[in-house]
């Protein structure tokens, strides 16, 4: 069965914390629920999984692609038209690190807003449950649950300090 | 009012501010909608002088072709000047957010908001790709003395190399402003969905298009602040590294025999000094007259205005180690280079550039009171301001009108090119279209980053040390 969204609303970001608490020792798992804020929080303020992102692997792979295309893109030419200019070496590293450097902060960059794009899931047609209170600075505590744990999870949500329960149907539900 | 300050404190009710967090959201979307009279009388003034750009520019391209350079130093120099400015500014935002420091937060947006002219800048430097000599001397003559096959330039001279400049030049230009653009949508994606539940009509498809996606996730925020760190160390490597290679293709390599390495680090300099003069000017303006009082402390201006005086004595120090090493070189060609950028030709714009970008910013910003203002700081922004452009006038006219470039070196002192009035219009084209894609850029994006002033305010509050009332500061990092 398909899990479905409900959302805890919270003023005080204390008793989001609790919820988060209470979510635990009920065995939902954390990646099940999440909190949702206007602004970012310290890292473990909600007593949250530590999240691991991947973006560092983009640039690094974009820098080294650059890098490489850059190096065969000077030295190739270099070799293919051999012109001693002012006593210099056909492969003269100076001129070389212009156009390497360049290709390689391009491709970098590329690469890391490939990486934004991917890791942020873009792009998402569906605005999915949220509440506009929490851009006035509410804690949202959104948890995916079978159907049939629904009253359970509001239930928990209610009693941790829920000041509001909404679910995808925009009527609150009654704890 | 959203916003209380604390008047008990030692340094004043106005030093620091501390914005209500649950407001913020509503009074910025409030703002950012409003369009005041003043606001539209910049915004009608900025188009038409962008207009009459437009016209100098038609007029400079069909009496002068784009055969020689030398009639576009005007072009070339306001390019600059919008390039080194609107370029460096982005940078602020992100060097000031990895030093975690709460002062910077009401400026992020108005430096990030500079990346909407990136695009300008694109367009701006399309032309100078024609203009730029060509490499290979077409008029040389067998044996000629003092004459060059190769004029000089960074770059390495295979046939690859030969339009190189030209095309590298533009990919790192578009390059750098793609990097500023995705950096202001990151920074603006969290503000975009908060306010898109707000805003009606093309704001709410605009932001809805732009930010659909975000929930405000801790997954969502982590990915954020790594990306914006990302972006912000690669803007500032190819920052640098273009304002290099603009300095060197459309400056050095167009005066003969000027073989210089503290010019690009001068410009880069002034770049910098210039762009966050120019935030001051922004800061002050919407501090006293935008409606962001609550928002802006004098506390911002105070901090920023000690980065502004450190860069305006790096610059002096820059600009002294170029001339003592070329005096001291006593070379017929470092003497007439002298003579023409510093001392002769341009040597008023050069007296009046060292005024406005170090003598007077430094005087202003000597005082302590004065640094403890909002007008102070935003006076020497102004004036830094100003010498930008003079130095832009300075060097890049000059550049493109000192003669022969396949020469060895420079022969003779060249005289001062004045403009016409094409040139005029130009260079008030280039300045109108800056601040009329900024000033409609403002209307669209938020001026103040709503996000981070929310997070700000988790980390600050004043708290009473013994018998006084200190601000008291958190760094969860």
């Amino acid at each position: 069965m398909a899990k479905r969204p409900i959302l805890g609303l919270f003023e005080d970001a204390n008793y989001a914390a609790e919820a988060g608490d209470a979510l635990q020792q009920a065995d939902v798992s954390q990646d099940d629920y999440d909190f949702l804020t206007d602004a970012p929080y310290p890292e473990g303020a909600f007593g949250e999984r530590e999240e691991r992102h991947h973006l560092y692997w983009f640039p690094f792979v974009g820098a080294l692609v650059g890098l490489t295309a850059g190096i065969l893109m000077t030295s190739m030419t270099q070799l293919a038209y051999p012109l001693v200019q002012g006593g210099k070496p056909i492969l003269s590293l100076p001129p070389m690190a212009v156009i390497t450097y360049e290709s390689t902060m391009l491709s970098a960059i590329i690469f890391t807003i490939i990486g934004i794009i991917f890791e942020s899931r873009l792009p998402r047609p569906k605005m999915g449950l949220y509440d506009t209170r929490i851009t006035e600075g509410y804690i949202g505590v959104l948890v995916n649950v079978e159907e049939e744990q629904l009253p359970k999870v509001s239930a928990l949500l209610t009693q941790a300090g829920a000041v509001d329960v909404v679910q995808e149907n925009p009527e609150p539900v009654t704890a | 009012m959203a916003a209380n300050s604390h008047s008990e404190s030692h340094y004043g009710p106005e030093m620091w501010v501390f914005p209500v967090a649950s407001q913020v959201t509503r009074e910025v979307s409030e703002r950012t909608s409003a369009i005041p009279m003043a606001f539209g009388i910049g915004l009608g003034v900025s188009g038409l002088l962008l207009g009459l750009g437009i016209i100098g520019f038609v007029i400079r391209a069909m009496s002068d072709g784009f055969g020689a350079h030398g009639p576009w130093g005007y072009y070339a120099a306001i390019f600059s000047f919008i390039f080194m400015v609107t370029g460096a500014a982005p940078l602020a935002a992100s060097i000031f957010r990895v030093t975690k420091s709460h002062w910077r937060r009401p400026l992020t947006r108005v430096s990030e908001l500079f990346s909407l002219i990136g695009i300008f800048n694109i367009l701006l430097f399309i032309p100078l790709m024609f203009v730029l000599p060509a490499f290979r001397n077409p008029n040389l003559v067998p044996l000629a003395e003092n004459e060059l096959d190769l004029r000089r330039t960074i770059w390495f001279e295979v046939p690859i190399g030969a339009t190189a400049p030209q095309w590298l030049d533009l990919l790192g230009i578009a390059c750098l402003a793609l990097c500023a653009l995705v950096l202001l949508w990151l920074s603006a994606v969290p503000d975009m969905a908060q306010a898109r539940l707000q805003a009606t009509g093309f704001r709410r498809r605009f932001y809805g298009v732009l930010a659909g996606h975000w929930h405000g996730t801790k997954s969502q925020w982590i990915n954020q602040k790594a990306g914006l760190a990302l972006l912000g160390a690669f803007y500032f490597m190819l920052l640098v590294f273009m304002q290099f290679t603009i300095s060197s293709d459309y400056a050095q390599s167009l005066i003969p025999g000027w073989k210089d390495s503290i010019f690009p680090v001068i410009y880069t300099l002034t770049g910098f000094q210039s762009s966050l003069g120019l935030m001051l000017v922004i800061l002050f303006v919407l501090r006293r007259w935008g409606g962001y009082k609550g928002y802006i402390g004098i506390s911002l201006f105070w901090s920023a205005s000690k980065i502004l005086l450190g860069l305006t004595l790096l610059w002096v120090y820059h600009m002294f180690s170029f001339g003592i090493t070329y005096w001291y070189g006593r070379l017929e060609v470092e003497q007439n280079i002298l003579k023409y950028l510093l001392f002769q030709s341009y040597g008023w714009l050069f007296l009046a550039n060292l005024i406005f970008s170090f003598f007077l910013p430094f005087l202003t910003l000597l005082w302590n009171p004065v640094r403890r203002s909002d007008w102070g700081p935003a006076l020497a922004g102004a004036f830094v301001l100003i010498g930008a452009f003079l130095f832009s006038w300075r060097i890049f006219v000059g550049a493109f009108n000192a003669g022969d470039v396949y020469n060895i070196g420079l022969e003779h002192v060249p005289a001062f090119a004045g403009p016409d009035l094409w040139d005029v219009l130009i260079v008030l084209g280039g300045l109108g279209g800056a601040v009329f894609i900024y000033l409609l850029g403002s209307r669209l994006i938020p001026t103040m980053c709503a996000w981070e002033i929310k997070e700000g305010a988790m980390y600050q509050h004043m708290g009473t040390f013994m018998r006084g009332r200190y601000l008291v500061l958190a760094k969860p990092e």
